[in-house]
């Protein structure tokens, strides 16, 4: 298996949908049977259920590894030091254990990796990134859709991968886009192969000739998308107010020190980095339109 | 009422950052979560706290490196301080 996502390349017996060229640091996937060695570890995180967004989910540590139960998936072994990654057996289908594999799982790696976590959409626009975050859940695979829809690179779908040097980088994640069904029935993405619609989301697999590797991409500008009914425009965020917005949108484990290296993320990106509030309407015969604004002027 | 000649000390569980130029910086209390935007004299402040500076010694070194610093320096420096005590950021 060759190729690579989030700067990972998988060593591994198991197939891949959403990875993208090019080489990365090994991080061995394996399976299990999800029911054997299933306690212990202290719970440091859970994510309630919101109805057709998100299942409910735990995540255990112990001594530097975890544990990620999801309900109706089963428990996931993460070790970020070695890296590597034990899925449970008996998931749905193959591409639903890949999308559950490139969240929390990939996530605790590569923040072993000292990269940032953020919970957010990057296209990229003329070699750079914009991120496009949703304080209020809505929208931002959408938009994420009308960028790839005209022909940009969509780099992550809803986790990103910061890491910061000179200036904050995006590492690419999976070449995957989950499109609500009734946008999906109305968006052409050029490209995109369906591999699933199990749920209320049609699974895009990425065009292949198009998703490039995971070079990192220098960040342009962080987008928080906002509703309103009048019209489409652009509102700068001061680097302190920005905060507010960003560290929620951050995962962090429930330690000083994490907190500690959150903290340093999320300010080194809001200042290096302009933030925009987007006010547009959520109408899809708008989103052209709020893609070509986004794209000429933040 | 604070002691002018007690020893500042920071809560050791702060993180702290300044900004790009004019814009502060943010402080963040580790335990609860809580961040504060400060300007660029609550920078200097902050920046001056080393658990062996009084209030005193801060007032003077900031009047030693502002140009024109305000008359009710001595007042703002206290009312900084006490906020950053009320939070929890500096120890009593």
């Amino acid at each position: 298996m060759s190729g690579s996502c989030f700067g990972f390349a998988p060593v591994s017996d198991l197939s891949f949908e959403y990875l993208r060229d090019g080489d990365g640091d090994a991080l061995e996937i394996g399976e299990r049977d999800g029911g054997v060695d299933d306690a212990g570890g202290a719970l440091v995180n859970e994510w309630t259920p919101i109805p057709e967004r998100r299942s409910w989910a735990r995540l255990y540590e112990d001594a530097g590894t975890f544990r990620l139960w999801i309900e109706g998936s089963g428990s996931f072994h993460i070790d970020p030091r070695i890296p590597r990654v034990v899925l449970p057996v008996g998931l749905e289908s193959t591409v639903k254990r890949e999308e559950r594999l490139w969240g929390i799982p990939a996530l605790l790696c590569f923040l072993g990796r000292s990269d940032h976590p953020l919970h957010a959409a990057a296209v990229e626009v003329d070699g750079e990134t914009i991120l496009l975050a949703a304080p209020g859940y809505a929208g931002k695979t959408t938009l994420a859709a009308g960028f790839a829809a005209a022909g940009h690179r969509v780099l992550s779908e809803d986790v990103s991968c910061l890491r910061f040097s000179s200036r904050p980088m995006l590492v690419p994640g999976p070449a995957m886009l989950r499109v609500r069904r009734d946008i999906a029935s109305r968006l052409e993405i050029p490209g995109a192969s369906e591999v699933a619609a199990g749920d209320d989301r049609t699974h895009y697999s990425l065009d292949r000739a198009s998703r490039g590797d995971c070079t990192p991409v220098p960040v342009r500008a962080f987008v928080l998308l906002r509703n309103t009914e009048h019209g489409i425009r652009l509102e700068r965020v001061s680097p302190v107010d920005s905060l507010r917005e960003l560290w929620p949108l951050s995962f962090r484990l429930p330690t000083l020190h994490d907190r500690e290296r959150c903290f340093q993320g999320v300010t080194a990106l809001a200042d290096a980095v302009p933030v925009w509030n987007l006010y547009r309407p959520l109408r899809l015969d708008l989103l052209g339109e709020v893609v070509e604004k986004i794209a000429a002027d933040v | 009422m604070i002691d002018n000649d007690l020893s500042l000390r920071k809560n050791p569980n702060t993180a702290f950052r300044t900004l790009a130029a004019g814009e502060g910086g943010v402080l963040l209390h580790l335990e609860s979560g809580e961040y504060y935007g400060l300007n660029d004299i609550g920078c200097m402040i902050w920046a001056l706290i080393d658990g062996e500076r009084t209030v005193t010694d801060v007032v003077d070194a900031i009047r030693s490196e502002v140009e024109d610093p305000p008359t009710a320096l001595t007042d703002d420096v206290n009312r900084f301080i006490a906020d950053m005590r009320q939070r929890d950021l500096l120890l009593a």
